[in-house]
């Protein structure tokens, strides 16, 4: 009894824990974003304004031809000029879109417009999501041997102490997995995408490696973008990762 | 365990061991002493890659599929808003094609910040107020990430990198709090059912596959379904995006296009809202609990099975070895009493005819003397009428001696020589 009481209160303790954490994040990121938020709001407003003032076009033709770029932006679909040749699902981009929906990451740049292809997702999801879990687990375990082990071991035998030689090594990987899964992808991203700066980068790297996946930053989206399907590849093996 | 070298007797005799020690271990690499765990879990190369070849033909599978689907789809969406744009410029005719241009991408980038360009500004509720960014900071917890809202500014996207790191490991441990809760109830519940199945004398694999569709069926019912039909009423979406979006957003897939509680803004019924919003966020965390309880208890039938597997197929590999072991050592006892017997029986009969040649040595007579011989033979096959027998007092104080080996061969028998002799027979 008194473990199961105690497992309980621990547990409470937890959610409690987490509610603050997350009443502390949703504090910060008000207070950073908002002020933002309200400027684009008033320059948006200056600019419709401006576009009305110029034009005949009434202010509910313009709401009602926005709704519909908006609706259709939302799926991928864009109506700027340059943006009608490249489809969102020729098949590097489906295979960009199958592997974000199995590793859970999820962008949404480009979601399922059909009601099949919703009910197909469905079913790939629930099928693919523990399969790759336990592809991803059991690759890790085969890693695990080549990166940790081995290394350590080869510390002790060099002469340093156990503790120290874990130590060593720990750092070693994390400088290790910085360089090669942050750094260098957000080096590369900085020079290839036009808008991205270096910490951009970073913060998709970031965002795509914890699977989170916002979908603000998708490289290979823009617009008459070369090798279009030889990057989105690469960033796919990158994401896998 | 070294082969005794034939040639040299010496090694013979310290080779002559009981070599019945088969060690069963699994094809690894040497590792240190501490990583039993990793030594039966490892698996070789090939299925490591075998494995990834099926998820690349997965992928590619389902690249074609959304391929054939999608796309037919999209080119009629583009179609369609690009016959806007025509019917809206030739409608206005003082608005040129590329201000629209501008407009639009301008009112792109801006509804990618989250600000919504419709509407009057006056009755719009902030996409980052404190229930909002509740939300935002819980979708990027749990690794959802619906990204209808994200960070615009570089201190927001550097302070977002923190939360996670620090957020998403807190999160996991409660997830697997909340989880084992979940499981400790619902075990109460099948337990009482188990007790009330077993009555009918249904087998225990039975038991199990009937409680786990139990569980199933009744965690689809509470975290599936019932959300799917309050969806359905509150958001007005269809059935089918009711289901992709408690599935997706139960997978932290997180697309992001249909997200609940989104039409909060400008909404008639404020109150109503502030309970809503965090009555999904409730469900968002048991509901992942759920699917995350679903998954462990697949991947532990996995590691069951495939763990009776190794212990079966240890545990014949044992029957098995044990068995060998067994049968060549009666063997080698059998021959080794064999060989002995007839070296005994040679040495006698030598022993026996150098006698008889010495007795009858001046008397060269062949033919009494053979027959002599053969009658002395007789006799002494009848004076030692158990020969073969003999061994076994000398067996039984092997045995009192204690030092019998397994394979039959004592140590008085090792020095002299017998381990060359009966390795020569062999």
């Amino acid at each position: 009894m008194h473990f199961v009481g105690r497992s309980w209160l621990l547990l409470t303790g937890f959610i409690l824990f987490y509610v603050i954490y997350l009443l502390f994040g949703a504090l910060v990121f008000s207070s950073i974003e908002r002020p933002m938020e309200d400027r684009m709001r008033t320059e948006l407003e200056v600019l419709k304004q401006e576009f009305l003032n110029l034009s005949c076009v009434s202010d509910a033709a313009l709401e009602r031809f926005l709704l519909k770029v908006l609706a259709a932006n939302k799926y991928g679909v864009s109506v700027l000029r340059n943006a009608s040749t490249t489809s969102n699902w020729d098949l590097a981009s489906s295979m960009f879109f199958a592997n974000t929906l199995v590793t859970t990451v999820g962008y949404g740049h480009t979601t399922p417009l059909s009601d099949t292809g919703k009910a197909f997702s469905i079913l790939y999801a629930l099928i693919g999501v523990p399969f790759t879990m336990l592809v991803l687990t059991a690759c890790v375990q085969r890693i695990m041997f080549p990166l940790v082990l081995a290394p350590v071991g080869l510390l002790q035998r060099s002469g340093l102490e156990p503790r120290p030689a874990t130590i060593v090594h720990f750092l070693l990987l994390l400088i290790l997995v910085v360089m090669c899964f942050f750094v260098a992808p957000a080096a590369v991203f900085s020079a290839v995408e036009l808008s991205w700066s270096f910490l951009d980068g970073i913060y998709f790297c970031f965002i795509s490696l914890c699977t989170i996946g916002l979908g603000d930053f998708v490289p290979g989206t823009q617009p008459n973008q070369q090798y279009r399907s030889l990057y989105q590849v690469a960033v796919m093996g990158e994401c896998s990762c | 365990m070294a082969t005794p070298d034939l040639l040299d007797p010496k090694s013979a005799a310290h080779n002559c061991k009981p070599r019945l020690s088969f060690s069963i271990q699994p094809v690894v690499l040497y590792t240190p002493e501490d990583e039993c765990e990793t030594r039966t879990t490892v698996m070789r190369w090939k299925t490591v890659s075998a494995i990834f070849f099926m998820v690349v033909l997965y992928l590619i599978i389902g690249a074609t599929v959304f391929r054939a689907l999608e796309q037919p789809y999209e080119s009629s969406q583009k179609l369609a808003i690009l016959a806007e744009k025509l019917d809206f410029l030739a409608m206005h005719a003082c608005v040129n094609s590329s201000e629209l241009e501008d407009l639009v991408k301008q009112v792109v980038s801006a509804v990618r910040a989250g600000v919504n360009p419709t509407g009057n500004a006056f009755n719009q509720t902030s996409l980052w107020d404190i229930s909002s960014s509740f939300f935002f900071a819980g979708t990027v917890i749990t690794t959802i990430g619906f990204g209808n809202i994200s960070p615009h500014t570089e201190g927001g996207r550097i302070f977002c990198i923190i939360y996670a790191l620090l957020g998403i490991p807190l999160f996991g441990f409660l997830l697997a709090g909340v989880g084992d809760q979940l499981g400790t109830i619902f075990g109460k519940g099948i337990a009482k059912v188990e007790k009330m199945i077993v009555k009918w004398k249904v087998s225990q694999t039975k038991i199990r596959v009937i409680s786990t569709l139990i569980f199933i069926l009744f965690g689809c019912l509470i975290f599936v379904a019932l959300p799917v039909i309050i969806f359905k009423h509150i958001e007005g979406w269809s059935t089918l995006e009711s289901i992709y979006f408690v599935v997706i957003t139960l997978t932290t897939i997180g697309f992001g296009d249909f997200v609940a509680g989104e039409k909060a803004g400008g909404s008639d019924n404020p109150e109503f809202l502030n309970y809503y919003k965090p009555v999904v966020w409730f469900w968002i965390l048991v509901g992942l609990a759920y699917f995350a309880a679903v998954l462990s208890m697949i991947g532990d039938w996995f590691r069951v099975i495939s763990k009776k597997t190794k212990e079966e197929v240890g545990e014949f590999r044992a029957h098995a070895a044990e068995w060998t072991a067994n049968v060549s050592a009666e063997f080698k006892e059998t021959r080794r009493r064999l060989s002995v017997d007839i070296h005994d029986k040679f040495q006698r009969a030598a022993s026996i005819k150098r006698r008889l040649s010495s007795e009858l040595g001046i008397n060269q007579e062949m033919t009494p003397g053979k027959r002599s011989l053969s009658t002395t033979l007789c006799e002494d096959r009848e004076a030692y009428p158990n020969l073969t027998l003999s061994l076994s007092p000398a067996t039984g104080s092997l045995a009192r001696n204690g030092s019998l080996y397994l394979n039959g061969l004592s140590p008085d028998y090792a020095d002299r020589r017998e381990c060359t002799f009966i390795e020569s027979l062999n």
